[in-house]
């Protein structure tokens, strides 16, 4: 499957999966999830790299998300693995140059490197995880309204609006060009640069056509260079329920010394 | 150069966040003052087209691998440092969003350094520097490569400056510093050669395009002379020589680095964790019934097990409701 298609997979199912859901996680306003995604983003980073179990405990944020959202729980683990190689190369340096033991298992010392490594991809999944799970409970056009109701700007926002519309117009058309190209390419699956040039400036010149008659049939039909949202959002008490909860599991997660606590736990029993 | 949230501290993100936003209020502020009521949907499809067109690979000579372009100094050339860095802006956060691509706390690190880099520093201190109002073939691909290469080289020593800032990786500065800044050159001469062609081809076949933006930005495109190009950048390649020389002879090699850290730390904060943890080790020395297992493993083995039972617990629930909903 080409990047192409694969691209048009994700936002079809992103599509299918916001549009078609009316679970607990869904019907909360928009702006309330936002607000909960950045806090636990924040509780999240800010642990520090060696402390493994106190950042594991957070994974039930989108766990329990994924079950009020009436989301698999396995797809979004899926989706968040894409992101896994940019982390694991950078987060790959500290056990390469961090030697210091830090736990035993028998007689073999796993030294402080390898902690903050899988500290480093624990942080990855969970934050990845928690912003698909916005998005797919959401959908991108909420998500952009609710950013807009917190105050993106407005042309930003109508800029976010016209460019997800577009993206798959667009990728369709990039799609049917790199086709023809496949099926008369005997198996290349890439281009020299100047064929290259040729193939993606036609895809540009189609593009501008494309922008100048969209232009002319917004202008007709009254547009002033912003577009006017319909359906306001609605702010209700289970929203600022849903905040104060969360963030508070968040903080208390956040403050108290969980993995201390189960040590007592395994001391006692 | 996506940046995930994994490798940014919460201070590091607001801060960044902090200096995106501001541009891109000043970005939003130009756009809407500016005369062309036809830059919006421009814009929109405009972004649609770096989106796409970046699905779309070309074969780098010699290596057998490929690439892509990513978009800031032609969006740039095509809508303006303004509006191209609000295109860009809004292509990083459907990245982000829908394609997990850089952390949604990260999105300001990844509008500076890929945004505002590309469109401020790429196009609009070198690309139009050097192009100007004369689309030669020479000049847009000078342009566009000494544009690129040296956006990215600034978004690479900015994802440096914010790693390092956030305590992530074990790498020193100058190291990570030379393996960013050296990687980047080489995506930047790529993607610098890509967009070259690009606009070329525009130039060719549709200059108008090129020469979109507002009349005061025109103004400053004047055809200047090469020569003090050359000389800048050929300063910059000295310097740059010099100070990877520098790195390269005055500081120890990996394992060198990493057996001084482990003999001969003076880090006042590593000797306070450790000895916390010396100190943890000997009260559980005493009261532990399970003497193998230290604080940190049972910390770990403790709050995987509870979210390994919440998982189950939650999956039996779903399971049940599903199994509900089918029989109702």
């Amino acid at each position: 499957m080409s990047s192409i298609d694969k691209a048009l997979l994700t936002l079809n199912d992103v599509e299918r999966i916001s549009s078609r859901s009316t679970s607990a996680m869904s019907v909360r306003d928009v702006r309330a999830k936002l607000i909960v995604t950045v806090a636990y983003l924040v509780a999240v980073l800010s642990f520090p790299l060696d402390n493994l179990g106190g950042i594991i405990i957070f994974a039930i944020y989108p766990l329990v998300g994924c079950t009020m959202a009436d989301i698999s729980y396995g797809r979004v683990l899926k989706l968040s693995l894409y992101t896994l190689p940019f982390i694991a190369f950078i987060g790959i340096f500290n056990p390469l140059f961090d030697h210091r033991p830090m736990l035993h298992v028998g007689t073999v010392a796993i030294s402080e490197g390898w902690i903050q490594f899988l500290s480093i991809i624990v942080r990855g999944l969970l934050s990845v995880q928690a912003t698909l799970l916005l998005i797919l409970s959401s959908g991108f056009i909420s998500v952009c309204r609710g950013l807009k109701g917190l105050g993106l700007p407005d042309i930003f926002a109508t800029q976010l609006f016209l460019l997800y519309r577009y993206i798959f117009v667009l990728l369709q058309e990039a799609r049917s060009m790199q086709m023809a190209r496949t099926a008369r390419g005997y198996g290349r699956t890439s281009y020299g640069m100047r064929f290259w040039a040729v193939f993606v400036g036609q895809l540009l010149l189609r593009t501008a056509d494309r922008a100048e008659r969209l232009h002319r049939a917004m202008l007709s039909r009254g547009f002033c260079g912003m577009f006017p949202l319909s359906h306001p959002l609605r702010w209700q008490w289970s929203d600022t329920l849903f905040v104060i909860v969360w963030t508070a599991l968040f903080v208390a997660g956040r403050l108290c010394d969980i993995p201390l606590l189960f040590t007592h736990i395994f001391n006692r029993i | 150069m996506h940046m995930a949230d994994a490798l940014v501290s919460p201070a590091v993100a607001a801060g960044a966040a902090v200096v995106s936003v501001a541009a891109l209020i000043v970005a939003a502020n130009k756009v809407k003052k500016s005369d062309s009521t036809n830059i919006v949907p421009l814009m929109g499809v405009i972004g649609a087209f770096i989106f796409a067109a970046q699905m779309i690979n070309f074969s780098i000579p010699g290596t057998g691998s490929s690439g892509h372009i990513v978009g800031g100094v032609l969006a740039a050339a095509l809508l303006g440092p303004w509006a191209g860095l609000i295109t860009v802006a809004s292509v990083l956060v459907v990245q982000c969003l829908v394609f997990a691509d850089g952390g949604l706390m990260a999105i300001g690190c990844n509008i500076l350094n890929m945004g505002i880099c590309t469109t401020f520093i790429g196009y609009a201190l070198v690309y139009r520097w050097i192009a100007g109002r004369s689309l030669t073939p020479w000049r847009i691909f000078l342009g566009a490569i000494l544009g690129c290469i040296v956006g990215l080289e600034a978004g690479a020593v900015l994802v440096t400056a914010e790693t390092e800032m956030s305590g992530i990786t074990a790498l020193s500065w100058n190291q990570f510093f030379a393996l960013m800044t050296s990687i980047h050159f080489a995506i930047g001469a790529g993607e610098g050669i890509a967009t070259g062609f690009l606009l070329y081809f525009v130039a060719k076949t549709r200059p108008s395009l090129l020469l979109s933006e507002a009349p005061a930005q025109s103004q400053a495109r004047e055809t200047r002379s090469l020569r003090p190009v050359m000389i800048v950048f050929g300063a910059l390649a000295i310097i740059f020589g010099i100070t990877f020389t520098w790195i390269a002879s005055s500081h120890p090699d990996g394992l060198e680095w990493s057996i001084e850290r482990l003999t001969g730390s003076t880090d006042i904060i590593n000797d306070t964790a450790a000895a916390t943890r010396s100190a943890f080790a000997n009260v559980q020395n005493v009261t532990s019934v399970l003497p193998d297992y230290d604080s940190t493993w049972s910390g770990i083995i403790g709050c995987t097990m509870v979210v390994i039972l919440t998982w189950a617990i939650l999956t039996c629930m779903r399971h049940r409701r599903h199994a509900t909903q089918t029989v109702k």
